[in-house]
């Protein structure tokens, strides 16, 4: 089994853990309360709060696309990933197994789309730079020059384009999912009230 | 690394398809309302209302200025037992929220009293009976956790169709004998036994 399988299979292990644990819990305050935990006051605080933490993942879109000559926001990079983890847990815990009105479910799901879209770019970045950081010491004490490892390296960036194509997924999806969002939130507020 | 922005094809697709998005929700929302925005299917008593507006007011959810437009004193005088009526009256009068006790879109078959007891027949009974409520057999009026067993003529019909077999402590769990729902019993061999 090679490294990228094994994360993979990891990777995946872990969303299904913590999206089990999230209906378990989800569940647990439903028995509880004897109504569906998404419909009572603190199903609401937790939707709102889950949705909060999501919408720290923008940060760090606005600091790289309109950080001027800051460089790569790392820590919010961090965040990014923290509360994009964090945040869609919270909301399965508010939305529970209860898959009925098109709108929540789809918004549900385009967060899935953009939860796991984001899970495997991390790994595809993550990945790419190693082998081009690793590719590029093994040249450097080959003694060429900077051109020519520029040169051997260009086909190794192609992972890099591969993270290119992830991201043509990854963001439209994320602006669908925030207009689904909005239309449930509008529409929860509308028919149920505040 | 330097943020690369993506293909010129890509903001115009998402606008496209938000915009679509949007249309679809919109004609959804007044053509099928309850499939883009209720949490459930409403309850055996609510079936018939369609309107999302019957009973939710705009950004005050399921009032109860709503419910006593059908479930006024007259329908609760008229319809329910005394003590029964008489605590629903008193609460409509103190404005207190219907629900405080009661919850809707939970499915055909649940319970809209938060707390009610379980049905212990399951949905059987009211294919059996062409009944939709258990108060067609039983009677709640001296204690909400317990009822008791009125002698009407469902009741009635029920205990004769099953030729001594349906007796008080007998028959909560009708699937014991009537298997897979089915309404006739499978007689069984005496071989078998």
């Amino acid at each position: 089994m090679t490294t990228i399988t094994k994360r993979f299979l990891i990777l995946i292990s872990c969303v299904a853990a913590a999206i089990g644990v999230a209906l378990l819990i989800e569940v647990l305050f439903s028995f509880q309360s004897g109504r569906q935990f998404g419909h009572t006051q603190t199903g609401h605080v937790v939707g709102w709060v889950g949705f909060a933490v999501i919408l720290t993942v923008f940060v760090y879109s606005a600091k790289k696309r309109y950080g001027g000559q800051a460089g790569w926001p790392k820590g919010w990079f961090l965040v990014h990933q923290v509360a994009g983890i964090a945040g869609p847990a919270l909301i399965v815990i508010h939305a529970g197994p209860h898959l009925h009105a098109l709108v929540p479910t789809l918004a549900l799901l385009a967060m899935g789309v953009v939860t796991v879209s984001g899970l495997i770019g991390v790994a595809v970045h993550r990945r790419a730079i190693s082998l081009l950081d690793t590719q590029r010491k093994e040249l450097i004490s080959q003694g060429l020059s900077h051109e020519d490892i520029e040169d051997r390296l260009f086909d190794l960036a192609s992972d890099e384009e591969a993270f290119r194509i992830w991201q043509i997924i990854h963001v439209p999806i994320v602006m669908i999912f925030l207009v689904l969002v909005i239309t449930h939130v509008l529409g929860a507020l509308y028919l149920g009230g505040f | 690394m330097r943020f690369s922005p993506l293909p010129p094809g890509t903001f115009p697709f998402v606008v496209i398809t938000i915009t679509l998005l949007l249309a679809w929700v919109v004609w959804g929302s007044f053509n099928y309302p309850e499939a883009l925005w209720a949490p459930g299917n409403l309850s055996r008593y609510h079936a018939d209302i369609s309107a999302c507006s019957a009973c939710h007011q705009p950004f005050q959810g399921a009032t109860a200025y709503k419910c006593v437009s059908c479930h006024d004193n007259k329908h609760f005088a008229a319809r329910s037992k005394p003590n029964v009526s008489e605590f629903h009256q008193k609460t409509i009068h103190e404005g207190q929220p219907c629900k405080g006790c009661h919850t809707e879109h939970r499915g055909a078959l649940a319970q809209i009293t938060i707390g009610a007891m379980a049905n212990p027949h399951g949905e059987f009974v009211f294919r059996a009976t062409g009944t939709n409520s258990c108060t067609a057999c039983h009677d709640f009026s001296t204690d909400f956790e317990r009822s008791h067993l009125l002698d009407n003529s469902i009741v009635r019909h029920l205990m004769e169709e099953g030729e001594g077999m349906h007796r008080l402590g007998k028959m909560a769990r009708c699937l014991a004998c009537h298997t897979d729902g089915r309404l006739e019993i499978e007689e069984k061999d005496e071989d078998d036994e």
